[in-house]
């Protein structure tokens, strides 16, 4: 029996992409729990974003392809549902924002999800503007997309997807076209959602420092099939993930080292400030 | 180059025409293009085109509405010679390369004052089939970005040493090749990143499609409209009935 709060499971899921002979995923075993804001990471081409589509429903939907095992969001399975169905439970935001915004002006396309599952203009009147409060674009609603920045139009591709007041939302490297300051603040962002609605979150992201103090789960791909799977915590301390591409954050780096070297910590300090802090009190 | 698209692509204004309902403003520019079609004397196009520039005026863009008719003047004055040589007589060409000119000038009214927006709302309130309305909709939505793409693409090919501008004619045309190929190939690339995110967006949920906006008639709307027939019904009167 699964329980309520699984909210994402993969039993024994394989899938390879029709014309391709070798799986892009191998015998995938997973499950997320309703809250859980995830890291996914790995090197390119491992099956990270075909791993997203298949939550969604755009694998086997849209994609053609070898499916094997199940996959089961919110207590149904994907294969029995179509995209736009799931699109109410699992919230999709694209790599670049510029293709997720199809209106001529902020609002229209916010809108344009709520039009689509058919709510009434009252009920869209009021998520139009609780999600444009949530997410701070106010005083961006008339303004057409290409008057938009790069960091203002990844918003606005999230206030799409979030006004459908989805239970999951899904970013695949969200923050590659945004520069360091910007893309902060939009992780802080996510994390804000995370506490403040219990959104579950998904996101793919190479930048792992940017994310250590909003994500509590990782996962490891690599060669499509999961290396590690577990908490944050205990997973960034694990040496091995040099091997597979990703990029440990230099203060965890340092602690490795400083283990190596037996100077031991009781803790893993994910950033700069508590590592700096934990330093002064042996120092003193 | 870009000049030549002035006359038809909608710039944010002000104006009592701006303003108007969209329905209304299609409603005129059709109807002038429809009288265009049917007028035949000197003295009719007089009075249409008359009609046509106070319009453009009062909507604030005669100058931009010139533009187009400046550009179109090479095919007039084609249409003008062709009719002659064919061995219709000055009048008739004249008469013909007029219509040219009134049925560009009424059509552009509506495009220079209503902004793609407008007309996404005029296509809704004739139901037409959702599909559609989305599809013009992201087409002129994406016109700029893609003509983004186009600069990049042909920077890039310079900076191979790709020489666009030099040679015939000929080789001019074939030097597009290595710009519109990658253009094609990135747009293929953009639509499916485009279908994606629509399906991911409910596109296609339900049949039964609900619109956050309707279009209100206001008093100014009715008032102009009225207005309107009641000068096409007095020039339809003053023409074949009086045959002035």
């Amino acid at each position: 029996m699964e329980t309520l709060a699984e909210i994402i499971k993969f039993i024994n899921f394989s899938f390879s992409y029709s014309g391709s002979t070798t799986p892009i995923l191998k015998n995938i075993n997973l499950s997320i729990e309703e809250g859980d804001f995830v890291l996914l990471v790995g090197p390119s081409g491992c099956g990270k974003s075909t791993l997203l589509r298949c939550i969604n429903g755009l694998i086997p939907h849209l994609y053609n392809g070898a499916y094997e095992g199940e996959v089961i969001v919110d207590g149904e399975l994907v294969k029995n549902k179509n995209v736009n169905e799931l699109a109410t439970k699992v919230g999709f935001v694209f790599q670049n924002p510029e293709n997720q915004i199809f209106m001529f002006s902020v609002e229209k396309d916010i809108v344009f999800g709520l039009e689509n599952i058919g709510l009434e203009r009252n009920e869209i009147d009021i998520r139009l503007k609780w999600v444009l409060h949530a997410l701070g674009i106010e005083h961006l609603r008339y303004k057409p997309p290409y008057e938009l920045s790069d960091g203002q139009k990844q918003r606005v591709a999230i206030a799409g997807v979030l006004a459908m007041k989805p239970k999951i939302l899904i970013l695949d490297e969200p923050t590659s076209l945004l520069d360091p300051r910007t893309a902060l603040d939009f992780i802080l962002l996510l994390g804000e959602l995370n506490k403040k609605f219990g959104l579950t979150i998904i996101v793919v992201e190479h930048r792992i420092d940017l994310l250590t103090n909003v994500a509590n789960k990782i996962i490891v791909l690599d060669k499509g099939e999961i290396v590690f799977k577990g908490l944050l915590k205990e997973i960034i301390k694990n040496k091995n993930l040099n091997l597979y591409g990703v990029g440990v954050p230099p203060v965890i780096a340092l602690q490795n080292n400083l283990r190596d070297e037996d100077i031991i910590f009781d803790e893993v300090y994910l950033n700069v400030k508590d590592f700096a802090k934990e330093i002064k009190r042996r120092l003193i | 180059m870009f000049w030549l698209a002035e006359g038809l692509v909608y710039r944010r204004q002000d104006s009592i025409i701006h303003s108007l309902d969209p329905r209304v403003k299609l409603i005129i520019s059709f109807s002038l293009f429809i009288l265009s079609l049917f007028s035949s004397t000197i003295f009719e196009f007089t009075i249409l085109l008359f009609a046509i520039f106070l319009l453009g005026a009062l909507s604030k863009v005669l100058r931009r509405m010139t533009k187009t008719i400046t550009f179109s003047l090479t095919f007039v004055i084609m249409i003008f010679v062709i009719n002659l040589l064919v061995g219709y007589d000055l009048i008739f060409s004249i008469i013909i390369s007029l219509r040219f000119i009134a049925i560009i000038s009424s059509s552009s009214i509506f495009f220079l004052t209503s902004s793609p927006d407008e007309l996404d709302l005029v296509m809704r309130s004739l139901h037409l089939p959702y599909d559609l309305i989305f599809a013009f909709v992201t087409a002129v939505r994406f016109v700029p970005v893609i003509l983004l793409d186009a600069v990049q693409i042909i920077d890039s090919q310079r900076s191979r040493g790709l020489e666009i501008e030099k040679g015939s004619i000929f080789k001019r045309i074939r030097n597009y090749i290595p710009v519109l190929i990658p253009l094609i190939v990135q747009s293929i690339i953009r639509s499916e990143e485009l279908a994606e995110a629509m399906e991911s967006r409910a596109y296609g949920f339900s049949k039964k499609r609900t619109s956050y906006y309707t279009l209100h008639f206001k008093r100014r709307d009715y008032l102009i409209l009225c207005l309107h027939f009641m000068l096409v019904v007095l020039f339809i009167l003053l023409v074949y009935f009086f045959h002035l």
